[in-house]
């Protein structure tokens, strides 16, 4: 599984013909970042986190909570 | 499409500020000089005959003496109503008991990073830091970044650590610590002009206490007695987590496709999915959440006689899954400012486990909540 995974992200350096800086308009976008509106993020993650087992996966260093 | 150097102003400062940022910097709106971003979000959430949150949270980032990130964010969770306590089958088959007197509580939490660049290559630190009645968290976390092939991609690997107090309001004695540790490798990976992908492993490695002081299973057998018996966890966590996130902007819609999808793994014998598909469009954005997981290993609603050495009863380790429709509405008033809006809907059941019923005894979550948020970009 974790080698499966190691592959898989090691394929996705190698597969694809480089995007050249001018064309990269639309990767800027708002609605195209990755972990969007910091308040927004924070908020919603602990609402699922606080009634699921899973968590995690985008970073390191969170704090955690006494969910109830 | 793909943009050229022949498009619009507005475009073309886009792309020239695109051409001095890593994949992953802040986001840039064209036509703002912009360094940084403050905003506020209020978060409402209520779960139908149990729990309410309102969350307050105030946050910022900026960049600075031109190679340095920096981003900020407090928030306050006030928490109250009732919550499940008891599991027990004396009606004849396992339902929870919430607590007979509101639950009151309040979380303070923030933390911050800090981000240098040297060229291609970023490394940030970050502490956070969370505080309640019966829970205390510090943790800080260390990230590098480096961007290779034609800034293309991005290779991240990260390390973090948190150390955790567990308390009970119940029993002013109970000080349990629980240490955990982080690692997470991943790579981002432009695919065209119009999309990225980015994918993440975590592996966390926890010792300590991880029963919940205030969960017990009350069962009655056939013949004999009946047991009543705490919550009782194994002292260690290890788990995996594997996040992958694709974005596709289709111009010709003026739409962006979002898909996540989280793969999760644990020592408790608990395996969980997580997909979410968002479309925003036209600053609409309509989003599905399904989520499922599979029960851990010591689970179950009722005790045996004698008792397991571990065993929980709380419903959040049964099987069961999640479906959560949302939609965001996002106004940006001028180049600054930026109001939004956001209603969703959670309802947690055992039928929507993915391949087949989950646990029985699990009782449907209805729950409902609201966002409302601010940003002004400076």
């Amino acid at each position: 599984m974790k080698f499966l995974a190691l592959l898989a992200l090691a394929a996705f350096a190698t597969a694809c013909a480089p995007v050249a800086p001018y064309q990269r308009a639309f990767l800027a976008r708002d609605d195209m970042a990755l972990d969007g509106n910091p308040g927004y993020m924070r908020a919603i993650e602990k609402t699922y986190s606080a009634k699921e087992a899973a968590s995690g996966g985008a970073a390191v260093g969170g704090g955690g909570c006494g969910c109830n | 499409m793909a943009a050229t150097k022949g498009e619009s102003s507005a475009l073309a400062q886009l792309a020239q500020a695109a051409l001095a940022l890593p994949i992953l910097a802040l986001p840039v709106k064209a036509g703002a000089a912009e360094v940084g971003e403050i905003g506020f979000t209020l978060l409402g959430y209520k779960e139908r005959g149990l729990m309410k949150i309102t969350e307050p949270v105030l946050w910022g980032r900026a960049q600075f003496l031109e190679s340095w990130e920096v981003q900020a964010s407090a928030a306050i969770d006030i928490i109250s109503g009732a919550s499940p306590r008891l599991v027990t089958n004396a009606s004849g088959k396992p339902v929870q008991t919430l607590t007979g007197a509101s639950v009151e509580d309040r979380r303070n939490t923030s933390d911050v990073k800090l981000t240098k660049h040297f060229g291609d290559f970023s490394l940030a630190g970050s502490m956070a830091y969370s505080d309640e009645q019966d829970y205390n968290s510090k943790a800080f976390g260390i990230e590098g970044r480096l961007d290779v092939n034609q800034r293309n991609t991005t290779l991240i690997a990260g390390f973090g650590s948190s150390k955790d107090h567990v308390g009970s309001t119940d029993d002013p004695t109970l000080d349990k610590p629980r240490d955990t540790k982080e690692y997470l490798v991943g790579v981002t990976q432009v695919l065209s002009p119009t999309a990225l992908v980015s994918s993440t492993i975590a592996w966390a490695r926890g010792e300590g206490y991880y029963n919940d002081p205030y969960k017990l299973t009350f069962t009655f057998f056939p013949t004999g007695g009946p047991l009543l018996v705490p919550d009782v966890r194994p002292d260690h966590r290890n788990t995996v987590a594997w996040l992958t996130r694709f974005r596709n902007h289709v111009p010709s819609l003026k739409g962006t496709l979002q898909a996540d999808y989280r793969y999760y793994s644990d020592d408790w014998g608990i395996r969980a999915h997580t997909l979410e598909v968002i479309d925003e469009r036209w600053s609409i954005r309509p989003a599905l959440r399904y989520y499922t997981q599979g029960a851990a290993d010591f689970y179950s609603p009722t005790v045996t006689r004698p008792p397991a050495t571990v065993h929980s009863s709380d419903q959040r380790l049964s099987a069961f899954g999640g479906l959560s429709p949302s939609l965001r509405v996002i106004l940006r008033v001028d180049d600054r400012l930026t109001v939004e809006g956001t209603l969703g809907y959670v309802q947690n059941a055992a039928n929507f486990h993915l391949g087949g019923s989950g646990n029985e005894a699990f009782e449907t979550l209805r729950a409902g909540y609201g966002l409302i948020g601010v940003t002004y970009a400076f």
